[in-house]
């Protein structure tokens, strides 16, 4: 998934002028694809292809062991399919837990972190949590949702978008944080005024618009900025009424000045996020926290996960492969007839192997992928007080977001996401604070957003996933080109080895990635059994 | 209620213990499984360096001599780990990481080695004819280290990130004489020849690669 990196876009300040020169240019169509090109709207993928769910069939004779490294996704999947279908499997997890970056904190809960360990010091209370890693599920990761349909994992819509959020930038209002609705219905409204009065302006539209076309457009600007009769924008109830609406007439806001709003960068990224295929409406979550979907996986591989096992080293061997690990301070050693392994690849590199060069090659190349959350426990649920249920607000300081929970409404308290980073820069200056330095910044800029903020947060944790124990990274940084040069070799099998994860997906830092690539390994794993079967027939 | 924290605390504490300090392959997760280094990760060759000087770096990122400054941000998250680590943690991590054979790392940098050498002659008073590292010096061995690794930390030292502190005497003299490597390409050559030295393991990477009998 490409995130707008808005901050990089925001360098292009346009001075109104520039602005009504660009937009007047408005004739015909290639100039509107350009303007909606710039404004992010066309960059959206299709969703991703769906594939059935993983069908493996049981295996009828011989006995077969997989070995699988990491208890994330992808490694849970792998065992509870192959297992199901009569392999023999085992699990080798490095952490203390199981779930990977599925990881949700709860009271009491260590934060492996290298250099900063921490306990999460929410109050103990089922409502008290966060999804420190994946946090919510589009409705086309059809393969992650499927196994939440057949373990019956309880879901729950979340939401990204809500208009009452807020959006802040040092740069405009002030650096006063201005509610979403008032920002998108002025920049609508002042946008399509701009636009159906320069196209009204052309006497004719370039082919293929003929003047039918000419005029529903027009009525296509009223409709979408909500302009008056004589195509203006006045204002919108869009943006909540200033005063009245209910037992008395409601009364409209002044618009915000069209220049005042383009000196915020919101409209460069942020405003157009739940346009993005993986993060539109409507979303889904489990119930109580992410890892009910890793409590279900475990519930059904019991005796099948061993923790605090570090791989130390990889072989492959003529007919399976090896593999040494650490556990309890004494190097054990296993073999299997297969071998699936979601070992982050920039740490694969580092353990004794004796795969093909260019494999491994490959590994080496991969970057760490930097993002950091900060959690936040608030004595009081202020955000309510403001009309505000869930969603996300914006802001271009560091901490980039604030999250407010899509559950425990009316609660005593609650856990808000009080930064989230997925700019690497940003995400160094994180990892090089210590835990108390990061909640300090992160309750010192949210106060830009919500007075009094200070006030209301008890204590919080952070995990920068660039330095959590086992992991030094979330979701593997590819190229582009190293994508076209290299992602198949790290995705075809090496003998009856197979790199697997969200790493090895065109969709790294989703749990779809990690599971579609569990089922791709384990449907060309099912190929090798049955022609070695042909073979012997 | 005093006693309900008296035994959260307790349990705190005990589950720290057993997830933190047990952990006795805490280092081989950045440094590779057998203390090589990890250039995916940017982190540096431990095997082929003695007890003395892991112990000489650990109290340096410890004190902050090493990691304390903004611009150093692979020296940072060495720093963190460093100063969550006890005395006795230190001992042991120092004496696992030595039960390991040196093991060459694979070279990721070419330049010109005749030139090297020429210019390596400084260097031998202290590091040794053969890069191999002279206690009596402070002088690490250099044989066998990632090329990345030398390079950036000639850099540091050229550019004050390491060896500017009052304590560091040793880094004071190497910060001197880093100093005297103004162009890049100086530090390209010099570490080419380095890497043309011991230690006498062959590069991991090599020696795996030969024994695979397994084609894709």
């Amino acid at each position: 998934m490409t995130i707008p990196d808005h901050k990089q876009i925001n360098n292009k300040d346009l001075s109104r002028r520039e602005a009504l020169l660009w937009i007047g240019k408005v004739g015909g169509s290639a100039a509107m694809l350009q303007a909606a090109g710039l404004f992010g709207l066309l960059t959206t993928a299709p969703a991703a292809a769906q594939t059935a769910p993983v069908k493996l069939q049981p295996l009828t004779k011989g006995r077969k062991s997989v070995l699988i490294l990491g208890a994330g996704i992808s490694g849970l999947v792998a065992a509870y399919e192959l297992g199901k279908a009569g392999y023999q499997c085992k699990i080798l997890e490095a952490s203390h837990r199981a779930g990977g970056r599925n990881f949700t904190i709860r009271h009491g809960d260590f934060i492996d972190e290298l250099g900063n360990p921490q306990f999460c010091n929410f109050d103990k209370d089922p409502d008290l949590y966060f999804n420190a890693g994946p946090a919510r599920i589009p409705a086309h990761h059809t393969a992650i949702l499927h196994y939440c349909r057949e373990f019956a994992v309880e879901m729950q819509m979340f939401c990204n978008y809500n208009k009452n959020c807020y959006t802040q930038d040092d740069n405009a209002f002030g650096g006063k944080a201005v509610r979403i609705r008032e920002y998108e219905a002025d920049t609508r409204g002042f946008f399509s005024e701009l636009m159906a009065k320069s196209i009204q302006a052309q006497a004719k539209l370039d082919a293929p618009f003929d003047d039918i076309d000419k005029q529903k457009l027009i009525e296509f600007c009223r409709a979408y900025g909500d302009l008056s009769s004589d195509f203006t924008y006045e204002g919108s109830e869009r943006a909540g009424y200033k005063s009245g609406g209910i037992l008395s007439p409601g009364v409209l806001k002044k618009p915000r000045a069209f220049a005042d709003l383009l000196q915020s960068n919101f409209w460069a990224g942020a405003m157009h996020f739940g346009e993005i295929s993986d993060q539109s409406a409507a979303l889904m979550t489990p119930v109580g926290g992410m890892d009910k979907i890793v409590d279900a996986f475990l519930s059904r591989l019991a005796g099948k996960v061993q923790l605090k096992a570090q791989v130390q080293k990889v072989q492959l061997l003529p007919q399976g492969v090896e593999v040494s690990y650490w556990l309890d301070g004494q190097l054990q050693t296993e073999q299997a007839d297969y071998c699936l392994n979601c070992i982050p690849a920039q740490l694969m590199a580092g353990i004794e192997n004796n795969f093909p060069a260019d494999y491994v090659g490959v590994m080496r190349q991969l970057q760490r992928g930097k993002l950091s959350k900060i959690a936040l426990q608030a004595k009081e649920r202020f955000w309510e007080k403001e009309q505000i249920y869930s969603g996300i607000s914006w802001t271009n300081q560091d901490i980039t977001q604030i999250w407010y929970p899509s559950h425990g409404m009316f609660k005593a308290k609650g856990i808000l996401l009080g930064a989230y980073s997925w700019d690497p820069a940003i995400s160094d200056r994180f990892s090089a604070m210590t835990h108390k330095e990061r909640i300090a910044t992160a309750i010192a800029q949210g106060a830009k957003v919500h007075a009094d903020y200070g006030k209301y947060i008890e204590q919080g944790n952070s995990i920068c996933w660039q330095r959590m124990n086992h992991m030094l990274g979330c979701g593997a940084v590819w190229t582009e080109e190293l994508q076209k040069t290299s992602f198949a070799t790290l995705q075809a099998p090496v003998g009856r080895h197979y790199m697997v994860g969200d790493q090895v997906s065109y969709h790294p830092g989703w749990q779809e990635g990690a599971v579609r690539s569990a089922w791709y390994a384990m449907e060309s794993i099912q190929q090798q059994e049955q022609q070695k079967q042909q073979v012997a027939v | 209620m005093n006693k309900w924290i008296l035994g959260c605390l307790l349990f705190c504490v005990s589950v720290q213990a057993e997830t933190f300090h047990q952990n006795a392959q805490y280092c081989l997760v950045c440094h590779g499984s057998n203390a090589q280094g990890n250039d995916a990760i940017s982190a540096p060759n431990l095997a082929i360096l003695p007890d003395w000087y892991l112990s000489a770096q650990l109290q340096a990122f410890q004190s902050g001599w090493r990691g304390h400054q903004t611009k150093d941000a692979y020296s940072k998250e060495m720093m963190a780990v460093a100063q969550s680590m006890s005395a006795d943690d230190v001992k042991r991590a120092i004496g696992f990481i030595t039960s390991f054979e040196p093991i060459k790392a694979v070279e990721t940098v070419a330049g010109n080695a005749s030139h090297g050498k020429t210019l390596f002659q400084t260097c031998v008073a202290c590091h040794g004819m053969a890069a191999e590292g002279n206690e009596a010096m402070g002088a690490p061995p250099l044989a066998g280290q990632y090329s990345w690794y030398l390079i950036r930390q000639l850099q540091a030292y050229r550019g004050g990130l390491r060896g500017g502190e009052d304590k560091d005497a040793r880094g004071a003299v190497m910060r001197q004489i880093a100093s005297t490597l103004q162009h890049d390409q100086d530090l390209h050559d010099l570490v080419a020849y380095i890497n043309t030295l011991g230690p006498a393991n062959t590069q991991l990477q090599a020696k795996t690669v030969q024994t695979t009998d397994t084609k894709k």
